[in-house]
């Protein structure tokens, strides 16, 4: 019994971590570009573009989840595609959640820098790829903020994950929504169990971003 | 000393909008030469900085272009300078990323460029740490790191005390003689202009209203705008008039004249400028020059090193220095009556009616 709820464990875990994951770099090739472009150009609608940002930085999950689903869903615009009930669908939904997150955070630190940092770059004569390095060395402390945000945010989420995931046995369930499961059946031991290991995997993950983050500040 | 245009502004027209309103640039020709030291003065808000950011190709001219015929990199050090992350040994080195150096080329030439400016012991050093001056030798020391053919200096003096001044201009000077770049500098400091210029272009308005050698500006403004800018700060209205000896003064009033040099005909209006270190309090020793008249003592400032002393003569208010700490300086009091006193070349006559315009 206690090796297979073990197995049972280990497999959701590599799930979550594989689900989340992918989520997390999606958000993060999309929302750091996009961050740094919000903070560095100004153009028309920026103002309405930053402030839909910050809107999607407090949206609350379940309604992410419902928005999504509503997207997917078989007579939906989407539904051809066949992705709910799938880890896609839950890959999709915690980028939606994770990206204002990354790009509010990018944005506010490349905002922070001051206005003629850039100049100055340029006037070094920099090729494009250097100054990039430069300004991305410069906001690293924002940078790492943004990866801890996006993580526990990706992470603790359960709400949109058993919407759109349904959390089907070996295909769907990740700890959030197993801890769910396993409370609404009062196994009580197995939840505490999947809870452990995800505040494990938060505190090993936030704290080595932590540790990477604080290095350069020596 | 200085040799063919490295850059050459004409007809530039530089458009600038902010909430606080608009602002033009508009300079007709202007040439950095080879080799030279360029200071550009004015009051704020004339176009200063903007001048310099346009030289750098950092603003997009409405109209005209700069045309550079330098060979090496053009920098500009901004009056703000930024640190990097990092070290200062890494700031330094930031400069040099990308350009192919083997390491120990690149390591060879940051350390020089600390050791020039004085901060190599700093190169371990986070770069947010360091207080407004060490920023300051940092940020030239990574200009210089690149080997410049053309430094643009923003106010490199700004927020630092009068030791700290002193130090960065001879180290300056220095940096300047041994690589042979050149040097535009927006400065408002007028001692540390001239410790370092060949040349000076005053911008007034958006506009350059005088660029000559150094000593030409200084000793010949074109108006009056132009001597306030470059310390010729006593300027007194008149007109000529011949003087019993035959030669000609300006008269200021009935009662006070000052005697010039001058070709100009008798009935112009004019005004006398004088520098305050040429205004002479006559103690009687002679050598002062010529007696002026009577002016009363307004007040005696004295930082330690120079004092200067204001003074009321014919209803204006003229200004001398004195050295600190020494005889005059420590006797007058405010209220005191004393003999004003000026040789007649050092006095420069501006036609009143003579309207602005650059020359070359």
């Amino acid at each position: 019994m206690a090796t297979l709820e073990t197995a049972l464990i280990v497999e959701i875990t590599l799930r979550t971590l594989a689900i989340c994951g992918a989520a997390l770099l999606v958000s993060l090739a999309l929302g750091l570009p996009l961050g740094i472009a919000l903070g560095r150009r100004h153009f028309g609608g920026r103002v309405a573009l930053v402030s839909l940002v910050n809107s999607g930085m407090g949206a609350p999950p379940v309604v992410v989840g419902l928005v999504v689903a509503l997207l997917l869903w078989r007579h939906g615009p989407l539904g051809v595609l066949h992705l709910m009930y799938t880890p896609v669908a839950m890959v999709v939904a915690q980028i939606v959640i994770a990206l204002p997150l990354v790009v509010g955070i990018t944005l506010a630190a490349v905002g922070a820098l001051d206005e003629d940092w850039e100049l100055q770059v340029r006037t070094l004569g920099l090729p494009p790829r250097w100054r990039r390095g430069l300004l991305l060395c410069e906001i690293r402390l924002g940078l790492l903020a943004a990866v801890i945000a996006a993580m526990g945010g990706i992470l603790s989420e359960v709400g949109a994950a058993l919407m759109v995931g349904a959390n089907l046995e070996g295909e769907t369930r990740v700890l959030t929504t197993a801890i769910v499961m396993y409370v609404g059946m009062g196994e009580y031991e197995m939840a505490i169990g999947l809870a452990a290991v995800l505040m494990g995997l938060m505190l090993v993950l936030t704290g080595v971003l932590t540790a990477v983050q604080q290095s350069g500040r020596r | 000393m200085s040799g063919a245009a490295l850059l050459s502004a004409r007809e530039l027209r530089v458009e600038r909008r902010s909430r606080r309103g608009s602002f033009t640039l508009q300079i007709d020709a202007l040439d950095l030469r080879a080799g030279e030291v360029l200071a550009i003065l004015g009051p704020n808000g004339a176009g200063k900085s903007t001048l310099l950011r346009a030289l750098a190709g950092l603003e997009h001219p409405a109209r005209g272009a700069i045309d550079s015929a330098a060979a090496g990199p053009i920098t500009l050090v901004f009056q703000r300078p930024a640190a990097f992350a990092g070290s200062v040994a890494h700031n330094v080195a930031a400069a040099l990323l990308g350009r192919g150096l083997e390491r120990a080329q690149l390591e060879r030439r940051v350390r020089e460029a600390l050791e020039r400016f004085e901060i190599a012991s700093l190169a371990p050093r986070r770069a947010h740490t360091l207080s407004g001056g060490e920023l300051r030798r940092l940020a030239l020391a990574r200009a210089f790191v690149l080997a410049p053919a053309v430094l643009l200096l923003d106010e490199p003096f700004d927020d630092l005390d009068a030791s700290g001044q002193a130090s960065l201009s001879l180290d300056l000077r220095r940096a300047i003689g041994d690589t042979g770049v050149a040097v535009a500098m927006v400065t408002h400091d007028l001692r540390r202009a001239l410790l370092l210029a060949d040349r000076i272009a005053v911008l007034l308005e958006g506009r350059l209203a005088q660029i000559d050698r150094r000593d030409s500006v200084l000793e010949k403004p074109r108006t009056p705008e132009i001597a306030r800018v470059v310390g010729m700060s006593n300027l007194v209205r008149g007109v000529v008039v011949a003087a019993p000896d035959g030669g000609r003064r300006v008269e200021v009033d009935a009662h006070h004249a000052i005697p010039v040099r001058t070709a100009l005909e008798t009935g112009c209006g004019v005004w006398a400028g004088i520098r305050p270190e040429h205004l002479k309090i006559d103690v009687g020793r002679g050598g002062s020059g010529i007696a002026i008249g009577k002016a009363v003592v307004r007040s005696v400032v004295d930082d330690g090193v120079a004092a200067s002393v204001a003074l009321a003569w014919a209803g204006e208010e003229l200004h001398t220095h004195l050295l600190a700490g020494r005889g005059l300086a420590r006797s007058l009091e405010p209220g005191a009556l004393v003999v004003l006193a000026v040789q007649p070349e050092h006095v420069h006559l501006i036609p009143v009616a003579e309207a602005p315009r650059a020359a070359g």
